[in-house]
């Protein structure tokens, strides 16, 4: 099974109602084509980093799909649709596992300290954490 | 006096060949920070392309991409970042050129 991230962006002209359908019409092209929907995100009216069209807004909507196939036809689909934007389709479950992997190898550990001679692991542990703001090095 | 001649002689010779270093480990002594690689540090494996605040990080004001030797990222995570910014480029999330 693979995993799909489909992100895309719909004309700000499009009525809301229009929208609506086009996302259902979007989710019911995928799930025929033996695409299971795992997760729905709409992130809603967002500004373009760069006008697409002459508009600066775009409605966003973002969908996570499980397949055994490519979703081919929902990219033609996607791609001849004028109410669409732009939209990408990112296979993330290669990169996914060899995520985990790596993180199974190293995993995450909180940062070792060398602790003052004469304190103890556990006095350490009782004891609140005043130091853990000024931890905080901001990055510019 | 003498030791003052010496000196520009010393970096005109070296102008054609590998010493040209030379001139500037003995006038200019730079402070530099050590930068260690963000997702290193953080554990962090997967790049999202949808994680703008966290991509804008590395975006400086022209929306270029910053470059290794300035951020300290790691050849891998850079490459994963590469990728991850120039996917958010297509879908608008981040700038192609910004000024």
């Amino acid at each position: 099974m693979r995993t799909y991230e489909v992100l895309f962006i719909l004309s700000p002209q499009v009525p809301e109602e229009e929208a609506k359908t086009l996302v259902d019409e979007f989710k019911r092209i995928a799930e025929t084509t033996g695409a299971t929907l795992k997760n729905e995100e709409p992130w809603g009216r967002r500004r373009l980093a760069y006008p697409i069209h002459k508009s600066n807004e775009g409605l966003y909507h973002l969908f996570v799909f499980e397949s055994a196939s490519s979703l081919a036809e929902l990219d033609r689909r996607m791609k001849n649709s004028d109410r669409v934007l732009r939209h990408i389709i990112v296979r993330t479950d290669e990169d996914q596992k060899r995520a985990d992997k790596l993180a199974k190898r190293n995993p995450k550990k909180e940062r070792v300290r060398p602790l003052p001679a004469g304190v103890t692991p556990a006095a350490v542990e009782a004891a609140p954490e005043p130091a853990a703001p000024a931890d905080e090095t901001p990055l510019a | 006096m003498a030791t003052t001649m010496g000196g520009p002689r010393r970096s005109s010779e070296g102008r054609g060949g590998p010493g040209g270093g030379q001139q500037g480990g003995k006038k200019k002594f730079f402070y530099r920070r050590k930068r260690v690689c963000k997702f290193c540090v953080e554990k962090i494996e997967y790049i999202d392309f949808k994680d703008v605040k966290m991509l804008q990080q590395f975006i400086p004001e022209r929306g270029k991409i910053l470059p290794r030797r300035i951020s300290g990222t790691c050849a891998l995570h850079q490459r994963k970042l590469q990728n991850a910014i120039k996917r958010a480029r297509i879908v608008a999330l981040l700038p192609f050129t910004a000024d």
